[in-house]
């Protein structure tokens, strides 16, 4: 390495110093991004809160402070039915979600049953379909006049079974969070050093000793995480309790706040307001309770390959007593449920009675695309999807950037905030979303319109886009912001030109999961539309109720095919990594 | 005029005390050296210097101008500093080539784009990278990633340059001459250099001044002639280069000499130790090629037997057992084992007080 003479004195610095910077960019722009991200997760919760302690309408004036409310709360008749009916339903739910979760994750992930490629992606699809769309699904399949209900009724000639009770809608709800259990599992089971089970193999244990002494011990992490989010799951869930438990009166924590605030023609303000805070204390604490149990297990949840997979169980004889059990599930737990969808969606009428073919119809598809009210809803939805999820991941990256790449003070506290949403029920949201446009004038000019929807969906997934960008911030190495920093370049200017260009594929993610939430949300919505705010979710919730099943299902099936080939392209075109 | 001062500087991480009470002046294009084990604080005060960490307390000023002053609650950001950094990991952006790594600075600079161009040039011809302009990091070796880092940190002429452990990833042959060439171009740049290593030889021979490090604090600052030949503690006799110890009680000193007396009754006299009283206890470190074999020159002489023996190739490495204790000497002299008479100089042994207890 010959050294040649360069004259490049020390002294003459004076024509590349740096440009006299405005020093107070980067902590306006933080507290800027950090008091937006407080306002947006408080905004819904404070009125509520508010509304729970004082004696009238949250909009009225002379309003005092009270107690009242719980006491009312606490004193309603319908409160213990409610209460006991929305334990019941999430711990059954729960209870069935875990066991098929496990089971086929087990199958799937550890054993050498047929068709496991298959399965490891097929058992994920319910997990793009929204609870509601499930719902109906299940009403015209399973329901006291649904389509294989009649079927079996003709065979065995009495009632085979009524979807329309607790265990009933616990079926129908546990089957829809099992992918869930599964995803979580299946992650940590494929995951599992296969040195600990040769150890055992060695050992002398057999194939099924080692799975209940060592595999699904190490599985416990995942299942503790998954039970709570399931059972958290179950008790905000509005759709299947809705439809499920409605017709005959079943009343849910979700349902009475729907039919309080939503529905009935004069509203007890106050004890939708108490009732909204019990449901909210409890979740946070299972939120905490999830929280702390994760610490300790974060490594055994992580999604993401390992490199060489351990050896499957071989289960002999019972392989297609395991096969048949995952195609039933699959055909009568998913399959069919779509099935009735699409179904009805092509019928004026379904019944096994009739004859397919006399009934087949384009009617709803026409229908859903003339009047003004679907197709309102439709473009609203995308519009909600593309802009929302746009803007949320861009809101969702400056947050995560700056609880993860900067010094910025409060910056754990931030990410406190961040992940609260989790604890707050869609439908909380929508309700404190109607109370906060109701309070401040200002955002008189949100009222309304899709902004609002826009805004409250973006809160709701502020922690499921942040779960998709953290990771990858954190994975990037801190010498490449710091060497940012020492050339010159202050934090915005480092996020910008450096680290936005190293997380593009987890933005493209975010974004991507996004797009899937907000097209599937209803719940938050419920309390938000209005007139030309439609959305998909809650046309179908109110025509439903109305009786018009063949537009909503034909609506149902629309939603299915556009997160279905939204998923398709991102995964081949952009190689959008959604769900591991 | 750009001179590093840093006074009384602290960084505390919850109990631990990264840095110590640090206080060092770099003079202008002087090139010092923090040098000591991992963890003991090195990249810690780099990064302080850089304005990277917030230091607990103290005082730093580059050229003149303050950078941290707890006591006026001054700190000034990183990018405000104007000062070069070379992380250990190169950090170069993996997303942008070379010419788009090195033109970074030049950008935020807001220099005009043929002036970008003849400096991006200058700065990747200085490290002789220019035919690699349009390549990506991960597309260069290590040796080239450490030189493309260099450029990117010289291009914008900071006032200081900081170097964190800039050869500890290349091989061994390329990290020799990556040192020379190093040392060349700082003359020739004539930038002030603080250089943080953990290898002696890379800092003996690099630096205008050393700073070793211990536990946070600066144990010793000087040339590196004085660091090898006069250390100030045990720590530094043997952290810099080896050396052999022998501890003992004082017999007597007196007019620049002092006797120790070791367990097995041997004594040995040296120069120094001037104002320990007799009946202390003191250490001496001798270098291993400092020991005569078999005696020979002016000074004290110590029987031993030889238990061990390595060929180094053109030297021997002896272990000899000395009253219990291993003695490592280095000659030139082929030997056989067992009994040896070793010649300790009076000069150029190093006397320290004993630590306390052990
Ligand atoms: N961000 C940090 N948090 C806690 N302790 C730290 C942090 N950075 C450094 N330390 C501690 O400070 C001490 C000095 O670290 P460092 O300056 O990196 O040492 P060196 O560069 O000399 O190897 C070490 O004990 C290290 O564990
Ligand atoms: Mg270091």
């Amino acid at each position: 390495m010959a050294t040649k003479i360069h004259a490049a004195p020390a002294a003459s610095t004076g024509d590349l110093a740096l440009p006299r910077s405005w020093r107070w960019r980067d902590p306006l722009l933080q507290y800027g991004i950090a008091l937006a991200c407080l306002l947006l997760v408080a905004a819904p919760i404070l009125p509520i809160v508010y509304q729970s302690f004082i004696d009238r309408p949250i909009y009225e004036d002379g309003q005092a402070l009270t107690l009242v409310n719980y006491a009312n709360l606490v004193g309603a008749p319908e409160f213990r039915e409610v209460l006991g009916n929305t334990l019941l339903f999430a711990f059954l739910s729960t209870v069935i979600s875990q066991v098929v979760g496990l089971v086929t994750a087990i199958l799937v992930g550890r054993t050498d049953v047929p068709w496991r490629r298959f399965f490891g992606d097929a058992l994920l699809w319910t997990l793009f379909v929204s609870h509601l769309v499930l719902a109906l699904g299940w009403v015209i399949m399973y329901g006291p006049s649904g389509y294989i209900t009649g079927y079996v009724m003709q065979l065995t000639g009495g009632q085979p079974w009524n979807l329309y009770t607790i265990p009933g809608l616990s079926i129908a709800a546990g089957l829809s969070l099992a992918p869930l259990t599964y995803l979580y599992c299946i992650a940590s089971a494929t995951q599992q050093d296969p040195a600990l089970e040769e150890a055992a193999r060695v050992a002398g244990a057999g194939p099924f000793r080692i799975l209940f002494s060592v595999t699904i011990p190490l599985l416990r992490p995942a299942l503790v995480y998954s039970t709570i989010l399931n059972f958290v799951i179950a008790l905000e869930m509005l759709a299947m309790p809705l439809f499920l438990g409605g017709p005959v009166g079943l009343r849910f924590f979700t349902t009475f706040l729907y039919e309080q605030g939503f529905e009935a023609p004069v509203k007890d303000y106050g004890l939708v307001g108490a009732a909204a805070v019990v449901l909210l204390i409890v979740i946070t604490l299972l939120v905490l309770l999830q929280n702390r149990l994760l610490r300790n297990a974060q490594r055994f949840v992580t999604v993401g390959g390992k490199a060489s997979r351990p050896r499957l169980l071989r289960l002999g004889r019972l392989r297609w007593a395991a096969f048949a059990f995952l195609l039933l599930y699959f055909v009568f737990g998913t399959g069919a449920v779509i099935l009735g969808l699409v179904l009805r969606a092509f019928t004026s009428f379904l019944s096994p009675l009739v004859p397919l073919v006399d009934t087949l119809t384009w009617d709803n598809w026409t229908f859903i695309f003339s009047y003004p009210v679907y197709v309102r809803s439709i473009v609203n939805t995308l519009e909600i999807a593309l802009v929302g999820g746009a803007l949320g991941t861009v809101f969702i990256a400056l947050v995560a950037l700056l609880v993860h790449r900067s010094r910025w003070r409060w910056r754990r506290q931030l990410e406190f905030v961040a992940l609260y949403p989790r604890a707050i029920p869609g439908i909380l949201v929508g309700l404190g979303a109607f109370y906060a446009v109701t309070l401040m004038p200002f955002l008189g000019g949100l009222r309304n319109t899709i902004w609002i929807l826009v805004l409250i969906y973006i809160m709701r997934y502020l922690p499921t886009g942040f779960g998709a960008v953290a990771p990858t911030l954190m994975q990037i190495g801190q010498d490449l912001d710091r060497a940012a920093r020492t050339a010159g370049a202050d934090w915005w200017t480092t996020c910008r030109r450096i680290l936005a260009g190293l997380i593009r594929p987890a933005l493209l993610s975010c974004f991507a999961i996004l797009f899937i939430h907000f097209i599937k949300e209803y719940s938050a919505a419920v309390f938000l539309y209005a007139p030309g705010s439609e959305v998909m979710g809650t046309v179908m919730l109110s025509f439903w109720a109305q009786g018009e099943a063949g537009p909503v299902a034909a609506l149902a099936v629309l939603q299915i095919l556009v997160v279905a080939v939204f998923v398709v392209v991102t995964r081949k075109l952009f190689k959008v990594k959604i769900y591991g | 005029m750009a001179e590093v001062v840093l006074r009384d500087l602290v960084r505390r991480y919850g109990e631990v005390v990264a840095v110590d009470r640090v206080s060092l002046t770099v003079a202008d294009r002087e090139f010092v050296t923090l040098l000591g084990p991992s963890g003991c604080g090195k990249s810690t005060t780099l990064a302080a210097i850089a304005g990277l960490e917030r230091p607990t307390s103290g005082f730093l000023a580059v050229g003149g101008e303050t950078f941290f002053d707890s006591r006026k609650q001054v700190f000034v950001e990183a990018e405000h500093r104007n000062l070069g950094l070379v992380f250990q990991s190169y950090a170069l952006w993996p997303h942008k080539t070379v010419q788009e790594n090195v033109a970074f600075p030049l950008q935020l600079r807001r220099i005009a784009r043929n002036k970008q161009k003849e400096l991006i040039h200058e700065a990747l011809a200085l490290v002789e990278m220019e035919s690699f302009a349009d390549r990506y990091p991960s597309q260069l070796s290590g040796g080239q990633q450490q030189r493309v880092a260099l450029a990117r940190t010289l291009v914008y002429k900071p006032k200081v340059l900081l170097l964190d452990e800039p050869l500890s990833n290349l091989d061994a042959k390329l990290r020799d001459r990556a040192r020379t060439w190093l040392r060349h171009l700082q003359r020739e740049v004539g930038i002030t250099t603080i250089y943080v290593t953990h290898d002696q030889t890379e800092a003996l021979s690099l630096s205008d001044r050393i700073a070793v490090m211990s536990k946070g604090r600066i144990a010793q600052l000087g040339t590196p002639h004085e660091i090898y030949e006069r250390p100030a503690d045990p720590f530094v006799a043997d952290f810099i280069g080896t050396s052999n110890f022998f501890t003992g009680e004082v017999m007597e000193q007196a007019s620049g000499r002092l006797v120790l007396r070791l367990a097995d009754e041997q004594t040995i006299t040296v120069e120094g130790g001037d104002g320990m009283a007799r009946g202390s206890r003191a250490t001496l470190a001798v270098r291993p090629e400092r020991i005569h074999v078999g005696g020979g020159t002016a000074g004290s002489l110590l029987k031993g037997r030889i238990t061990e023996r390595a060929y180094m190739g053109a030297r021997w490495l002896y272990t000899v057992e000395v009253g219990g204790q291993a003695v490592r000497v280095e000659t030139e002299a082929d030997l056989a084992s067992g009994e040896v008479a070793l010649g300790l100089p009076e000069r150029d042994v190093a006397v320290f007080p004993a630590p306390a207890a052990g």
